[in-house]
């Protein structure tokens, strides 16, 4: 409109009052979000067990790529990054779809009171911490006094003497995807919910006279109509497969599970503040970024040409 | 007359067998995601030793009062509870007006180079320099073990910042030109026309920051040696959680308590500031969440 014309112009109070405020945005930016970027250079020195941070930023050696090329070696490495990609694309998988379908379920019924109760509840966990959540999920997971063993022993996959630890190696999968589903879907869904709610009532209307069952509206009309939604969110979960969230494990992790249920977010922080292994964290740190980054890039070009919808 | 209304309603709707199976399944989702709560809550009055021995899956065993008295005679418990009550109103009231003031800068016609602004901004919702560098940058500026680490790193999101943007572009222009016009400045139409008028949405970001500051203990671990004015709330009860589920724990307890139930004392006690502000949360986050999804 008139902006192009009058950005030739000198700068009025008004521009200047503008400037200075998304400028103080910018400049707490830079300080919290970009100079941490420099800090990435600890990546290809040598400032490991580095007493002095600062100083093993500034002085240390140059090291090149020797981080990279002894994680892209180390087992450890590699078990951590099996341990991320598989949970992560089973959640994929498994968590992702499952708020969907919550909406389409529920949805269908028809009772509002009902509806509402069940929304309120299952949207509640969402707002709890996951340091609490994962002493709910110990404390129901426990040998003696947690509720899982009785069951089990009931189906008789357990017994009083020798009780299953479901935060054991071999089933603590199965707790953080039942449990980040469970603390999670009923949230999820909201998005999925508001989407449903704003198809138009003319498309039902139309298809019914046309004699569609209910599970075909669903399939047909509810499906495409929310797709838009769909792939957004699937762009951002695809962008975080090799991200999760480092209260979720770090509150369920014990020496026994350990094994299993270190992924990439609480390896780097145990190599940094436990082994002090900070160039070596950082190294692995970065990759972790650019491969996320890449990731994102890749699927929102593969949606674009083949949806035409994207993130940017 | 709501009465009424069910009934009314309840006599049009048919229900057919694939309709129960949706209210059954319904249910049971809903019984199993409450009885989560229900279980800490019944361990949390429950007589400690009595406890122990399992199958308490219902109602309390041995009722009592005393986990939630060793909570309260707790000083760290105060610490950290004041700690997390005053990290939660000063992240929000510094978050919020921070954010709120550069989203108008934003989304205003003055300002120059706004792409260049926001993909600088978008940026680093995708890209981030990770935990060491972020950890020297904390110690370099002083902010190590002090309380303010929890405030000034989490004074602006840009996230928060697009979606209070989107809806102060959706207040009429109008309105804007109106106050131009009468020589009110920037800052003063910002306090004065968009300020009160975002009011729904300043409402639902304040509440996923109060709740995002209340819930989180990574800060504490990464930056503080959990003292005096950086204990918070959430960490103290990770601490109280593994303590119980340690080995060779409960070994100093009355025969009314054990380290397990004083931790499920613990969370319930954490738990009732959520449970204070979730109906709110509740009224505003479709609201809330219909705004996030104008950024896909």
């Amino acid at each position: 409109m008139q902006t192009t014309q009058k950005s030739r112009k000198k700068w009025n109070a008004r521009n200047w009052t503008v400037f200075i405020v998304a400028t103080l945005g910018l400049a707490y930016i830079v300080l919290f979000h970009y100079v941490p970027m420099f800090g990435l250079l600890l990546g290809f020195k040598d400032a490991d067990y580095s007493s002095n941070l600062l100083g093993g930023l500034l002085f240390s050696d140059w090291v090149g790529l020797d981080h990279f090329t002894t994680f892209l070696k180390d087992v450890d490495f590699w078990d951590v990054m099996s341990n991320t990609l598989l949970l992560n694309l089973i959640m994929l998988l498994i968590n992702f779809p499952a708020p969907i379908i919550f909406a389409l379920i529920i949805n269908e019924v028809k009772h509002m009171i009902f509806k509402k109760s069940v929304h309120v509840i299952a949207t509640f966990p969402q707002f709890i911490s996951w340091a609490i959540y994962g002493g709910i999920i110990i404390a129901l997971t426990d040998q003696t006094t947690g509720i899982f063993n009785p069951i089990l022993e009931l189906v008789g996959l357990s017994s009083a003497e020798n009780p299953v630890y479901l935060m054991d190696s071999q089933y603590i999968w199965a707790v953080i995807i039942i449990s980040s589903l469970l603390k999670s879907v009923g949230w999820g869904s909201i998005i999925y919910m508001a989407a449903i709610a704003g198809i138009d009532a003319q498309l039902y209307e139309a298809a019914e006279l046309d004699g569609i069952n209910r599970w075909q509206k669903a399939i047909y009309i509810t499906l495409p109509c929310i797709a838009p939604t769909i792939t957004v969110f699937l762009l951002l979960t695809v962008g975080r497969l090799l991200s999760n969230s480092f209260e979720q494990f770090n509150s369920v992790q014990n020496a026994v599970n350990l094994s299993k249920s270190e992924v990439l977010a609480t390896y780097i922080y145990r190599l940094s503040f436990t082994s002090r292994r900070y160039s070596y964290a950082t190294a692995i740190g970065f990759f972790n970024s650019c491969v996320s980054l890449f990731l994102l890039i890749v699927s929102n070009f593969i949606s674009k040409k083949s949806t035409g919808r994207g993130l940017f | 007359m709501s009465k009424a209304q069910s009934l009314s309603e309840k006599k049009r709707i048919r229900m057919t067998w694939a309709d129960w199976i949706i209210y059954v399944f319904l249910a049971l989702f809903a019984l199993i995601t409450f009885y989560q709560l229900w279980y800490v809550i019944i361990g949390s009055f429950s007589n400690g030793q009595q406890y122990a021995s399992g199958g308490v899956f219902l109602t309390p065993v041995g009722f009592t009062f005393a986990n939630y008295e060793v909570i309260m005679q707790d000083v760290e418990f105060w610490t950290a509870f004041r700690n997390s009550v005053l990290r939660t109103a000063t992240g929000v009231a510094v978050e919020l007006l921070f954010t709120a003031l550069v989203a108008y800068a934003m989304c205003n016609k003055y300002l120059r180079c706004k792409k260049s602004y926001y993909w600088i901004f978008i940026f680093t919702m995708f890209f981030s320099g990770g935990i060491v560098p972020m950890y020297l940058l904390i110690r370099i500026l002083g902010l190590y073990d002090n309380f303010f680490v929890y405030i000034f790193p989490a004074m602006f999101s840009v996230y928060n910042m697009i979606i209070i943007s989107n809806f102060y572009k959706g207040i009429p222009d109008s309105l804007y030109e109106a106050s131009e016009l009468d020589g009110a400045g920037e800052l003063t139409i910002w306090w004065k026309i968009y300020m009160p008028l975002s009011k729904p949405v300043l409402a639902t970001v304040s509440l996923w920051i109060a709740v995002e500051h209340w819930n989180s203990y990574m800060g504490t671990m990464l930056y503080t040696e959990a003292g005096d004015w950086t204990l918070t709330l959430q960490y103290y009860l990770k601490q109280l959680i593994n303590e119980a589920s340690g080995v060779g724990s409960s070994s100093e307890y009355t025969d009314l308590v054990t380290a397990k139930t004083i931790s499920y004392a613990g969370i319930v006690v954490a738990l009732i500031p959520i449970m204070c502000v979730y109906p709110f949360i509740q009224k505003h986050f479709t609201k809330g969440v219909m705004l996030g999804s104008l950024k896909g």
